[in-house]
């Protein structure tokens, strides 16, 4: 009796799993056995239940038996009906004294039986949840964590499931808004970020129980949630990038490879399920962009949210915020106020108390500040805390890079709302232009520069420039009153119509007529119709079918009421001609009412661009020519300050001021230390040099591509060689001589397999 | 290979002997650690000082920790060692450990998976003093269940033997215990293959690790021995005390506290609410009717079966049939009286 004796034990693990196999295979036939096991394991959990944490040698039965049933559930519904009710009441109710292996192997049970459908995921949430939530062990929360978020992606994999989403959302919500003061609230919070970043959820009640996240007690929760509100949309957006990055697969090399190497059922998935990856990224590439929504933008009641926010947590001296966190919420509250251009006043009179040079992490108070700055902000609000910033900042005897900052901050409130500067003040803080420090003299430059755009009057004669002097001796700088809105146009729209002018000259001088005369009108704006989506070329040929549906064209157009007023006075075909005339290059008009437009035409221009686009649709095709006509002028017309201006305004519209904005300024002068200059010069070059022929080998290599028989041989081992070596001179004479008739031969033929064949 | 008089010299040297000699110490070897350490004060964790020998009680205690040692061995020294113990106590000495203390603990070892442990285990229960088994059969009973569903044939076979022995000392216990009844049938049933539910009349195909005949014959006897004791009357009836003794007070057994431990679980408490299968059927008319809802069909049926078979089981079979004809005769008396 040599054979080893198998303890019963081991024995039964392998018989369940291959009694499972059987199971599967032929349900009917072993439903005895399956009643057995059964109701060992009903047995096993009633001797369980006297004792839930104890740890003896039942709970490995249990476990295993546990396993098997939750593996073969679903072929006998009508056995263990109850079974999930079972698990789930016996994880809920004891999940604090379970030996661990145990209970995960109950939460990976009915997990499983989620997965097979025995049970529904509002089910196997509303049983992980609440465990979640109440557990002291961290590696169950994790663990439960995972299970829970893997459940709501699977679940929302083929479409949206709109109704276990609300479920959990409203489940989470009530977390938040039933216990204020708890930490709990975290998981409510961890779960939307996450399930936001994956864009599962993108919808306003995510968004609404991250706002009640950021308006609990708990800091832990409150920091969750503004972060969320400050940064949640980047990491979404970053993740997207991400997903698209990974997994490149290259499928003509499978393709090659299982041709090649040796068949097996493993290769042939692996294929397979590149194939499907590549046509899903192909659909992916097709698929319109998904309009997502920043939660920002997604909020109810911005201002109601900010209000709160501010006077809950920033501005009540009972909250015991620290100071990182209370700095997140200002920033929040900040973004909000910029974003939505809000009014908080109380904001700003809470600034007053903070700008000073000692205040800790003052950047981020500075950039929070020009963050709520808005052209809506009363100036009078503003005009302190920037002349409180001008004196505690900005003076001679104050560090350069204190001065830089000051002068940073002020001109990014100033960039918003830049009625907020008196002229006094101006001119003393543009002085500091001369200063020798460079951060200094930068920020005060920038400064400068804003002002000769948004409001040279306040400078001095000298400090103006040439182009803001210009203006303002001709009249065409206004300074901008408070609350007014700049009129809407879009950008290069006058090129555009300088353009179509154009076009329309030119074809009517090759079809010989007089290019100043506007008889066919219509057929041009027929034509442009026609040329909806193409690249509109001038010289398409003549319109048929019924694309050259010529009124439609006027059935669109939005009228203005100078335009029907045109329209009563002319002919009914007219209006769309005029807007033509109005171009700077439209000469002397023939008949009346292009007379009339004529002595309009003296009137600025910004009302014939209005025209043009009240009166035309622009096409696809006129949209791109738009395009190529700002390119063109960009790159023509050299109006540096000009464009830093239109850049800086297009930053400042959208995007948060961070503490880094601030203090950039004060780094510029700078000096950089021995080793930074060395990093910096090196850059980001290769260190060791490798010739390109190295290169391509070496990359050759890492394909796992043949080498050349050349290079087998000079690759081969020496020792390999000198066998062959010391032959080659005992070879007998005619041995030589066939070796040299071959040579010669194959010389001539050209290489081994001959030249002449192919 | 090499021609280097250098490298094979050095070849050389890994394999040379050291020479050992008298009286000196042994060179160490080279890849020897250094495990010494030095330490300012050693600290004893426990110290056992005492010069008397630890107490049978003591002892019996740690016995009783070892079973749950995961030697196997170990666990059957224990046993016997607890075994002993109780065997050699004196007849109206109290036990070294109380029965409630080793019940609990030892009775898991039903499902061991070694079968000399079973074996041990099950003479230890037969040393402990009968009357104590009763308030703990409800345990026992479920742990047998488990056994006699186990997978493995041994342990089954075991699960038969620990009823049997229940059975024995406390019959009356089993039977009306909660889920004592029904549960056992049903298991019992599903054992045999004798489901009243199996619809089709083909013959059922030999199922995965069902019992051979001689396991099968084994299950019948012990079925029988069950529903001995559940169908027939209880054969200690409350002893008759002469009623002259205390003559003013009539049926004073029936008025006082019972000496049963929870003398009234069936009414159910503190427990989880029971369905059917669960209840406690305390009465023997009960289990008659239960036993006639339930299972009777299905035994009949497969009792012809088995009776067909022969042997052995065809024996054994035959004993069921006469236990429950005895059983149930005054059952459908009643019932054609009712009817």
């Amino acid at each position: 009796m040599a054979k080893r004796k198998v303890a019963a034990l081991e024995k039964v693990d392998a018989d369940h799993a291959a009694l499972q196999y059987k199971l599967k295979r032929d349900p009917q036939s072993y439903r005895d056995d399956f009643i057995n096991q059964y109701n060992q394991y009903e047995t096993l959990r009633e001797l369980f239940l006297q004792n839930p944490s104890s740890a003896d040698s039942g709970l490995i039965a249990l476990k295993s038996l546990i396993e098997f049933i939750s593996h073969v559930a679903d072929r006998y519904p009508d056995l263990t009906s109850d079974f999930p009710n079972q698990l789930a009441e016996l994880l809920l109710q004891h999940h604090e004294v379970l030996e661990y292996e145990l209970r995960d192997k109950i939460v990976g049970s009915i997990v499983l039986l989620r997965n097979k459908d025995v049970i529904d995921s509002t089910v196997l949430l509303n049983t992980l949840f609440p465990i979640l939530v109440s557990t002291p062990s961290k590696s169950l929360r994790q663990l439960l964590f995972t299970k829970i978020l893997s459940d709501l992606r699977s679940s929302n994999v083929k479409t949206t499931n709109h109704k276990l989403n609300r479920t959990i959302q409203t489940v989470l919500y009530n977390l938040l808004e039933s216990d204020k003061q708890s930490p709990k609230g975290l998981w409510a919070v961890k779960i939307t970020r996450e399930l936001w970043k994956r864009q599962i959820w993108t919808d306003a009640r995510a968004v609404e129980v991250m706002r009640l996240a950021a308006l609990s007690d708990n800091e832990k929760v409150i920091t969750g949630g503004v972060r969320f509100f400050l940064g949640g949309d980047k990491e979404r957006e970053e993740a997207a990038d991400d997903t698209d990055d990974d997994e490149d697969v290259d499928i003509a090399r499978l393709r090659h490879q299982v041709g090649i190497n040796k068949k097996s059922k493993k290769n042939q998935r692996d294929l397979r399920k590149a194939t499907v990856t590549v046509k899903k990224k192909e659909k992916k590439k097709n698929a319109p962009h998904p309009l997502n929504f920043s939660a920002l933008h997604l909020l109810h009641d911005p201002q109601g949210f900010a209000e709160t926010l501010f006077s809950k947590h920033v501005q009540n001296s009972k909250a015991k915020l620290q100071l990182e966190s209370k700095l997140l919420v200002l920033q929040l509250v900040s973004r909000l106020v910029g974003l939505h251009k809000l009014t908080v006043l109380s904001l700003y009179s809470y600034f007053l108390k903070h700008l000073t040079p000692r205040q800790a992490s003052v950047t981020s108070y500075l950039a929070c500040l020009a963050q709520a700055t808005h052209q809506y902000v009363p100036p009078d609000a503003l005009e302190p805390l920037v002349q409180k910033i001008a004196n505690g900042f900005v003076s001679e005897a104050s560090a350069s890079e204190v001065a830089a900052a000051g002068l940073n901050a002020i001109r990014e409130i100033c960039a918003r709302q830049p009625l907020a500067m008196t002229d006094t003040l101006l001119q003393d803080l543009v002085q500091y232009r001369k200063s020798k420090d460079k951060g200094t003299m930068m920020a005060a430059k920038g400064l400068l520069s804003l002002y000769r755009e948004v409001g040279a009057d306040l400078l001095h004669k000298r400090d103006r420039g040439k182009d803001a002097a210009m203006g303002i001796r001709a009249g065409t700088i206004k300074e901008r009153r408070y609350g007014e809105q700049a009129v809407g146009e879009i950008e290069g729209i006058e090129l555009l119509e300088k353009w179509k002018e154009e076009e329309r000259r030119k074809k009517r001088e090759a079809a010989g007529l007089d290019p100043d005369v506007d008889d066919g009108e219509e057929m041009d704006e027929g034509e442009d119709w026609k040329n909806w989506d193409v690249e509109s070329d001038a010289d398409s040929d003549d319109s048929g079918g019924w694309i050259n549906v010529e009124s439609d064209g006027e059935d669109i157009q939005i009228s203005d009421s100078e335009d029907e007023k045109d329209k009563s006075k002319s002919k009914s075909k007219e209006p769309p001609a005029k807007k033509r005339k109005l171009g700077s290059t439209t000469p002397a008009p023939t008949d009346a009412t292009d007379e009339k437009e004529n002595s309009k035409s003296i009137e600025p221009e910004i009302k014939s661009i209005s025209k043009l686009l009240t009166t035309t649709i622009l096409t696809p095709a006129d949209l791109k020519q738009l395009r190529a006509l700002q390119e063109a002028s960009s790159i023509s017309s050299a109006l540096p300050s000009h464009k830093r201006a239109q850049l800086l305004a297009q930053r400042h519209a959208d995007e948060a001021i961070t503490a880094e904005t601030i203090e950039a300024a004060a780094s510029l002068g700078k000096k950089n230390t021995k080793e930074e200059k060395i990093a910096m010069a090196k850059g980001d070059r290769e260190t060791n040099h490798q010739s390109t022929t190295a290169k391509r080998k070496e990359k050759k290599v890492a394909e796992g591509k043949s080498t050349t028989n050349k290079e087998k041989a000079r690759k081969k081992n020496f020792m390999m060689t000198l066998g062959k070596a010391k032959s080659k001179n005992k070879r007998s004479l005619t041995q030589v001589k066939r070796t040299l008739a071959g040579h010669i031969d194959r010389s001539k033929r050209g290489g081994k397999r001959g030249n002449k064949g192919n | 290979m090499t021609s280097s008089s250098r490298k094979k010299k050095d070849k050389k040297k890994d394999f040379q002997k050291p020479k050992l000699k008298v009286g000196k110490t042994r060179p160490k070897a080279a890849n020897s650690t250094n495990t010494s350490f030095k330490a300012k004060s050693i600290a004893l964790k426990q110290q056992s000082l005492s010069t008397v020998a630890p107490t049978l009680e003591a002892q019996c205690a740690h016995h009783l920790g070892l079973l749950n040692h995961k030697s196997d061995a170990q666990r059957r020294e224990s046993l016997a060692y607890l075994t002993t113990a109780m065997m050699n106590n004196p007849p109206m000495a109290a036990l070294p450990q109380p029965p409630s203390v080793i019940i609990p603990t030892a009775q898991r070892l039903i499902l061991d998976g070694s079968n000399n442990v079973r074996q041990q285990l099950l003479k230890l229960l037969q040393s402990l003093p009968q009357p104590d088994i009763a308030s703990h059969a409800d345990q026992l009973l479920l742990h047998a269940r488990a056994a006699m569903t186990h997978l493995a044939n041994e342990i089954k076979v075991f699960g038969l033997d620990v009823l049997e022995w229940l059975l024995g000392v406390a019959g009356d216990e089993v039977v009306s215990c909660a889920g004592g009844w029904v549960k056992m049938l049903k298991c019992f049933l599903n054992l045999l293959g004798w489901q009243s539910e199996a619809t089709s009349k083909w013959s059922a195909p030999k199922s995965y690790g069902k019992a051979d005949s001689k396991i099968q014959s084994r299950q019948i006897t012990v079925l029988t021995a069950f529903l001995r004791a559940g169908l027939f009357h209880a054969q200690a009836v409350t002893s008759i005390v002469p009623n002259g003794n205390n003559f003013p007070l009539w049926q004073t057994e029936h008025h006082v506290v019972s000496d049963r431990s929870n003398a009234f679980a069936n009414l159910n408490l503190f427990g989880a609410t029971r369905d059917e299968e669960a209840e406690m059927y305390e009465d023997r008319e009960d289990r008659q009717r239960v036993f006639h809802d339930r299972a009777e069909a299905a035994v009949a049926t497969g009792l012809e079966q088995a009776t067909k078979g022969g042997g052995e089981l065809g024996r054994a079979a035959a004993q069921l049939r006469k236990v429950i004809k005895e059983g149930m005769a005054d059952f459908y008396r009643e019932e054609i009286t009712v009817s």
